[in-house]
């Protein structure tokens, strides 16, 4: 194998396929990435069992080839390595890296014991790629990091012809976001369910890409994969298999109250009473015309009070939240107004956001929290 | 050479573990006929109904438990193009069976204990892989090589993931009996048991994998009593074979106090030796190899990438654990070996014909058979099982060995 290719192409390349490198190799091969030359092109990838990375470049491939070498080992290097171009070729069992003056030897691993990639399955549809980011981070907040409960690790893909929906619950809120996408065909529908923490690293690291492609295989035999690609980056996941919970007869449709309130000055409120309460006690929410109460503490505690002016719509109401299940909620609307909807204090309620205080309310998001019982 | 090969004298559980991987293909809507076309309607009917999501791998240590369920597993990822044309799964060569037989396979997992127990907090990890889709759209094979020894929560975690299984994990669990394994785990596997391998099985494969003599393999099939990975072991090594001789020496010397004491110190200093000796070989080659792939710098000792120390600790850390373990079962295999000596002794006092397990020894037996009664080699036999009782109650290994060894001089 012999190639070359610019200095900062390559480093970036080696950064980005190095990042789905295991810390903790179960097998010393997971720690190498796999270089392959051909026909002009160079690949570099990386697996970690869970999560595989591809990163395809242009490159002025000379002779044909494929190694297997540390990828730690090889970022470290690209990274140091002055601007000039890069000569990468093998020797035996070592690749020779040669770039201006400096020249390293680096081991070769056995390719043969390197496991198969997963197959990118068939791209499905596109999204814009920051839109894409932007939409996952505002679910994945919701989702549960208890593994005994796989299922709720993982955001709900749900295609629906030129629509997708991504769901997240940990049981105590759920968040669900649409967003429209342009599918390869019509008619299409697929379910999926991705590991959510994957899932936002991913998206993030494709959002610099005008679109992203979205690849799904196999949803509903168990047999699925999840497969993202944008600017030359590919990336597949490994799906979650299990019942996600119906979620749409969850989101109540018709209420008895409507409050909206400022974003910045509910956050600064909430994070203020906050203060004073122990972790996971609740905060109070007292709702009049024109007025919001917050409360925190209770007893012998600390008391903290704060007052925020409020629009309501409907009957006063009186609910508890956990503060940081609240603040979550506040900060995926992304809007300068919350509207939270009620129907009893007892039932979950509905967060959403709104440009400006007349505006209507987006229904591409919605923020479902179920409130906190307060004794007494 | 297929992955069945390295099973010895397992022809039952082998035609087992094929039907089964022919009926998984047929899952996954693959060809899963057999090339011999008269079995072919009879597989037919029985359909998908030869595979199953959690089997339980029972059989003595050596017998071959893991060797059998990681062929089982390499057999479910094969891929060779000859499966079309009614090829057995698991041909050993195709990329599938090969990393799955290696260990680097995406959908193959094997845990190996070496510890002594299988907490909550790692079985939770399995299950959580368990709930996830294979990689290469196959199975999810997970392998338990220690069942016997989850701790009760832990096995508990592991019942919901068998009871649920995801459509796509299959769990291979292996434990030395079904008594073992906990009933409710038990009740939802399908069970397949091994058998001790005849010494003839296991001399013929020393022979034909080991291209060992056939003498030297008869001999330490024998020795071996049907333990595969011991057998070739004696058959490898002449240290493992003078540590053997010397074990084998306690009953002679037994008459005097001090010699039985000392005795039992080369019995402890003999496990010792064996359980470093397999240590060093596997230890410097899995350090080398997981230096090299962090990216350690050229020649020995060359410097580590920041952000590695956390993983070679780990690896220094398993091999500590894996050193004390091996010790354990290296004892443990040197008080099965004198049982089997006394057992010759009880053989020849009862005048039974035929070849005895130490014939080699067969002048020391003989001896020992002349100056004891049969009821004091019951005994004896009786004292050395009590030893390895107290060793697997983690009692200190010389104090057990040496109350042993005071038990078979009193006869
Ligand atoms: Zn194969």
């Amino acid at each position: 194998m012999k190639f070359r290719v610019e200095r900062d192409v390559l480093a970036e390349a080696v950064a980005w396929a190095a990042r789905s490198l295991p810390a903790r190799p179960p097998v010393p091969v997971l720690a190498g990435l796999l270089l392959a030359a051909d026909e002009g092109k160079l690949s570099l990838s990386g697996f970690d069992y869970e999560v595989s990375a591809r990163v395809e470049t242009e490159a002025d491939v000379e002779e044909p080839g494929t190694v297997l070498v540390s990828g730690r080992l090889l970022a470290d290097i690209s990274r140091s390595l002055p601007n000039r171009p890069v000569e990468i070729s093998t020797d035996g069992v070592r690749v020779i890296v040669v770039c201006g003056s400096s020249r390293f030897t680096l081991p070769t691993l056995p390719v043969d014991e390197y496991p198969a990639l997963p197959q990118m399955p068939t791209v499905s549809g596109t999204v814009p790629g920051e839109a894409f980011a932007a939409a996952v981070a505002q679910v994945a907040t919701a989702a549960g990091r208890d593994d005994t409960l796989p299922v709720l690790t993982g955001v709900r893909v749900e295609i629906e012809g030129d629509r997708v929906t991504l769901a997240a619950t940990d049981r105590y809120r759920f968040a669900v976001r649409d967003l429209m996408w342009k599918p390869e065909q019509e008619g299409l529908s697929a379910v999926a369910l991705v590991p959510a923490k994957t899932l936002l690293d991913t998206a993030k690291s494709l959002s610099a890409g005008d679109v992203v492609s979205i690849a799904l295989a196999g949803s509903g035999k168990g047999e699925g994969l999840i497969g993202f690609e944008g600017a030359g980056r590919r990336t597949t996941t490994r799906l979650l298999e299990g019942e996600f919970p119906k979620f749409r007869a969850l989101f109540p449709t018709e209420f008895n109250s409507v409050a909206t309130v400022p974003t910045p000055a509910f956050v600064e409120a909430v994070k203020r009473v906050s203060l004073v309460a122990e972790r996971n006690t609740p905060v109070r929410l007292s709702f009049e015309q024109g007025v919001l109460t917050l409360e925190a503490g209770s007893g012998d505690d600390a008391q903290a009070t704060e007052r925020v002016e409020a629009d309501l719509e409907g009957d006063d109401i009186s609910i508890a939240f956990n503060p940081a299940y609240l603040l979550d909620g506040l900060a995926a609307i992304d809007a300068a107004v919350a509207q939270l909807s009620f129907t009893t204090s007892t039932k979950p309620a509905l967060l959403s956001g709104k440009h400006a205080p007349d505006a209507e309310a987006d229904e591409a998001y919605k923020y479902l929290i179920m409130p906190v019982r307060l004794s007494g | 050479m297929s992955v069945w090969d390295d099973l010895v004298g397992q022809e039952q559980v082998v035609e087992q573990l094929v039907a089964a991987a022919r009926s998984a293909r047929v899952v996954l809507g693959e060809s899963g006929r057999s090339g011999d076309s008269r079995n072919s309607g009879a597989e037919e009917q029985s359909g998908s109904s030869g595979m199953t999501h959690a089997w339980l791998f029972t059989g003595p240590p050596g017998s071959g438990m893991a060797t059998a369920a990681r062929a089982f597993a390499a057999s479910l990822q094969c891929t060779s193009p000859d499966l079309e044309l009614g090829g057995i799964p698991g041909c050993g060569f195709c990329e599938g069976c090969h990393t799955a037989l290696i260990g680097s396979h995406a959908d193959v997992e094997s845990v190996r204990t070496d510890v002594l127990s299988i907490g909550v907090k790692e079985t939770r990890e399995l299950v959580r892989s368990a709930s996830m889709s294979p990689a290469g759209g196959r199975w999810q094979v997970i392998i338990l090589e220690d069942s016997d020894r989850l701790t009760e929560g832990a096995a508990n975690v592991l019942l919901k993931a068998i009871e649920e299984p995801a459509p796509r994990t299959v769990w291979l669990l292996c434990a030395p009996s079904v008594e073992d394994a906990l009933p409710t785990i038990r009740s939802r596997c399908r069970l397949l048991v091994l058998r001790t391998p005849p010494v003839a099985a296991v001399a013929d494969v020393l022979v034909r994998r080991d291209g060992i003599e056939p003498e030297m393999a008869a001999f330490a099939a024998r020795a071996a009593q049907g333990h595969i990975g011991r057998a070739r072991r004696l058959a490898l090594d002449a240290g493992a074979r003078e540590r053997r001789a010397e074990v084998l020496k306690l009953p002679l010397r037994v008459a005097d106090l001090g010699a039985c004491l000392a005795g039992a110190q080369s019995l402890v200093d003999a496990a010792a030796a064996d359980a470093k000796q397999v240590a060093e070989e596997v230890d410097t080659r899995e350090t080398e190899e997981l230096r090299a792939a962090l990216g350690a710098a050229a020649g020995v000792g060359g410097r580590m990438p920041r952000g590695t120390a956390g993983a070679m600790k780990e690896l220094e850390d398993r091999q500590k654990r894996r050193a004390t373990r091996t010790q354990r079962d290296s004892l443990d295999r040197a008080l099965i070996d004198l049982s089997s000596f006394y057992r010759d002794v009880l053989a020849v006092q009862f005048g039974a014909a035929g070849e005895l397990s130490n014939e080699e020894m067969r002048q020391a037996v003989e001896r020992v058979a002349g100056e004891s009664r049969p009821e004091a080699t019951l005994r004896r036999i009786e004292a050395v099982l009590a030893c390895r009782t107290a060793l697997e109650r983690n009692v200190a290994p010389l104090l057990a060995v040496e109350a042993m060894a005071v038990a078979l001089r009193a006869g």
